[in-house]
């Protein structure tokens, strides 16, 4: 016990020590580097602790100031995504009544003569979720339209692309979660968990059949095309994480590949499909296209981060699960480099008693985790640069905090 | 349990080796890439009782052209689901019902995955070059008569099916019986049941999103959502065996037929007919058939056992038409037991329950009726071997009872 309160103890020196150096604005390589140290420290602190929730909400919310000090600091060559307090747009507020009426609208699609049918399919679609994916879709279209003829409005058919990849979305959750056996979704009990495994599947199914009528009905062929290809992507994607690959450079280009084709695709395609929908000209397609793909890129770059630092439940679901299931994600990829012994634990997909526990603290030691975190830096740079050819709206803000969002996101 | 099992798949085909050396043969043809050869492997085994509809079936895959790959060769050939394939072995010694539906794939005997596809064909064919040839519908791309779109639609019934009937394979692990399989084996297998059957579903959307044509992705996608609202039904129970509920209705039954199998049948037709800009009133009578076809086959398919002496009793399913409608004549009939679907029927009480009325009689009046809508449908077509293939097929269907499935 006293051991524990000693351990506390330390953890709150470094805690104040943190939030002092990102308070002093004067950081510098230097300190980041210390930053850095100290993180690693403390993450094994909480280790000892076995990630006690309050303590790691605290470490979590002073690391992202900090990094956040760090980033402004460290600005390169490459343009520094604008963040300063008077261009801040918040997403949520620009698009919110079309968000707050997205799940009625759902609803309204899903609706059947077979009661526990609808039930299931509409179950997630309580207006409690994030509505990222419709968010960023909603938005993209609003500054791509205003591009175009300099008024944001939102055509009809944008705003069910962005209904319709929420819902592709959640049937993949569906299948994804009776494939994990994961019990716990968007902090409430998995469909998989209250209805059980075969009716999970085949509701997922009908969702995406409701989907893929409401695309068809839009009468756009080529937006057919596009949205399609997301759900061929998001199924090869999940084959893909059933292999992992001998080869340590081949195993990254995996895993790139499989992040683009389960997260980028979705984001990509549809922001590609509001652009057609707008009729904005080829070279701006490709813009919004590449928005979303680094986006989306970056958003599952945070989420596998947060797989290792976050806890239960601030994220709504449960933590560590990459490492259950076997996953190899960037921080375990990169810190396999410092850590050789990584290698097998990744070829026996961590299968072995104890692997989980002993590749989670070699990745705290490593530096696994801000690499991953310099490489979601970099698409959400990406990101913020294709907006400059947009012309300003508020809209383009909005996308631009989004990369803000992605990278400092908690949950 | 092994009573409901047979009972579950009766509707969708029992598969059964007779022997390893046909096993080999199926899986050889397979890689040789001859896939589709139900009608010889019904031959192999074939009963008398069954020559018509192979005859009828065979005669018609002649008409148009090629065989209908029973599924996209594309597909099958996939890293992904040759994947499967190599865990499937896994699978063995378990009673995971996607090994069952693997084994379909190689021999899927009287209730052919084909015969979808075929009809499917056979109605394009039917039905004629397209009265408003467009951009993608050009007579000198047509291949005995039969667009290259509507070719990939055939194919793509036959994925939906597949798909759907994998998924319907999805075990919930909380129901797993002692002599099924480890609970880790079911897990695995489900595990690949939803991934390829998920492979399945995404390649017919993008297969279907390449036809170019909305309307049609519409049509076949609530086809999808059909076959999904079939196992939500008041005649099905969460692991998809068949219930019978009190005051259940024969309209209850046609519904059930019609969105498990019906629906995929007649959006499939008219989806063909849309292809080729046919217009509505050839759409809705193409749509008529494909129904029709369904419930007659159903009905067809009931009926057997209770004509059968010698291998009734073990393939009744409670949700058959005939005891259906005899529940629904006689209600006081039926005591609190056999509602009790836990405790399994008892068959031959049904049997004789069943016989004592005039059940048997209506159905089999009935299944005759589907068969004659189907083939007056038919009369917006001119004549041609087609229609007369279509109509031979349905002849087959309801005129024998096919017994050995």
């Amino acid at each position: 016990m006293a051991a524990v309160g000693r351990i506390r103890s330390r953890l709150h020196t470094q805690l104040l020590q943190i939030y002092k150096i990102s308070e002093g604005l004067q950081i510098n390589l230097v300190l980041k580097a210390r930053l850095h140290n100290q993180r690693k420290l403390m993450v094994r602190l909480c280790g000892y602790l076995n990630y006690n929730e309050q303590v790691h909400k605290c470490i979590n919310n002073a690391f992202s100031l900090a990094f956040r000090c760090c980033r402004c600091v460290s600005a390169g060559s490459v343009r520094e995504p604008q963040m300063s307090v008077h261009q801040q747009v918040d997403p949520y507020k620009l698009v919110g009544a079309e968000l707050a009426n997205l799940c009625v609208e759902i609803k309204q699609e899903v609706v059947t003569s077979k009661h526990e049918l609808g039930e299931i399919a509409e179950y997630y679609f309580d207006g409690k979720g994030k509505c990222f994916r419709p968010m960023l879709i909603m938005l993209a279209s609003k500054a791509l339209n205003f591009h175009k003829t300099e008024e944001e409005r939102l055509l009809d058919s944008q705003r069910r692309v962005a209904m319709i990849a929420e819902m592709i979305h959640t049937a993949s959750l569906i299948h994804d979660d009776v494939i994990d056996e994961s019990c716990i979704r968007r902090g409430k009990s998995s469909v998989n968990n209250i209805w059980k495994e075969r009716k999970a599947i085949l509701a997922g199914n009908y969702l995406l059949s409701v989907a893929s009528m409401a695309l068809a009905r839009i009468g756009n062929k080529d937006v057919v095309q596009v949205l399609s290809q997301t759900i061929e992507d998001l199924v090869r994607g999940e084959f893909m994480q059933l292999g992992s690959k001998e080869d340590e450079n081949e195993r990254f280009k995996h895993y790139l590949t499989k992040t683009f084709k389960k997260t980028a695709s979705l984001m990509a395609n549809s922001c590609k499909a509001i652009a057609v929908l707008g009729e904005l000209d080829e070279d701006l397609i490709g813009v919004a296209y590449e928005y979303g793909r680094n986006i989306g890129l970056s958003f599952q770059l945070v989420d596998d981060i947060l797989d290792f630092t976050s806890c239960d439940t601030l994220m709504g679901k449960p933590t560590a699960a990459d490492l259950r299931l076997g996953l190899a994600t960037a921080p375990v990829l990169f810190a396999s480099q410092e850590f050789p012994e990584l290698h097998s634990m990744i070829m026996r997909r961590f299968m072995q008693d104890g692997d989980v526990e002993r590749a989670r603290e070699l990745v705290a030691k490593s530096d696994g985790v801000s690499h991953a975190r310099m490489m979601a830096e970099q698409h959400c740079k990406e990101a913020v640069r294709l907006l400059q050819t947009l012309k300003l709206s508020d809209s383009r803000r909005a996308l631009e905090h989004i990369a803000y969002l992605v990278l400092n996101r908690q949950k | 349990m092994a009573l409901f099992l047979s009972i579950n798949y009766g509707r969708t085909g029992t598969f059964i080796f007779r022997n390893r050396d046909c096993l080999k043969l199926c899986t050889l043809n397979y890689h040789g890439l001859r896939v589709s050869l139900p009608s010889r492997f019904v031959s192999i085994f074939g009963t008398s009782r069954t020559s018509n509809w192979t005859k009828a079936v065979s005669d018609a895959e002649k008409l148009v052209g090629y065989p209908t790959s029973f599924m996209s060769l594309r597909c099958l050939l996939s890293d992904e689901l040759s994947n499967v394939a190599i865990h499937i072995r896994k699978l063995l010694g378990t009673r995971h019902p996607l090994l069952k539906t693997a084994r379909g794939f190689l021999d899927n005997g009287k209730q052919s995955l084909q015969t979808r596809g075929l009809v499917v064909l056979l109605i394009s064919k039917a039905a004629g070059p397209s009265p408003n040839p467009s951009g993608i519908c050009k007579d000198q791309d047509m291949i005995s008569g039969i667009y290259p779109s509507q070719r990939s639609l055939a194919e793509i019934t036959e994925m939906i099916h597949t798909a759907s009937l994998i998924h319907k394979g999805v075990v919930n692990l909380e129901d797993i019986q002692p002599g099924d399989g480890s609970r880790k084996d079911m897990e695995f297998g489900n595990k690949l049941a939803v991934l390829s059957g998920d492979f399945l579903l995404a390649s017919s959307c993008t297969a279907l999103a390449k036809l170019n044509n909305t309307k049609v992705v519409e049509i076949m996608s609530k086809a999808i959502g059909n076959l999904m609202e079939a196992e939500f039904t008041a005649l099905k129970n969460r692991s998809g065996n068949p219930v019978l509920p009190r005051n259940v209705k024969f309209s209850d039954w046609s519904e059930q037929t019609f969105l498990s199998s019906g629906c995929l049948l007649a959006e499939g037709c008219r989806a063909a007919m849309e292809l080729a800009n046919h217009s509505e009133l050839v759409k809705d009578a193409a749509f008529t058939f494909g129904k029709n076809m369904a419930l007659a086959q159903q009905m067809a398919d009931d009926i057997g056992p209770f004509l059968d002496p010698n291998q009734g009793c073990t393939n009744i399913s409670i949700t058959s038409g005939p005891i259906i409608r005899h529940v629904e004549s006689h209600p006081n009939d039926i005591d609190d037991k056999l509602f009790n679907s836990s405790e399994g029927i008892e068959p031959k009480q049904i049997l004789k329950l069943v016989k004592s009325g005039s059940a048997i009689q209506e159905c089999a009046k009935l299944c005759l009726e589907y068969g004659q809508r189907a083939i007056h449908s038919l009369d917006r077509f001119s004549d041609s071997d087609a229609k007369t293939a279509l109509i031979n097929i349905i002849r087959a269907a309801t005129n024998e009872q096919r017994g050995v499935r």
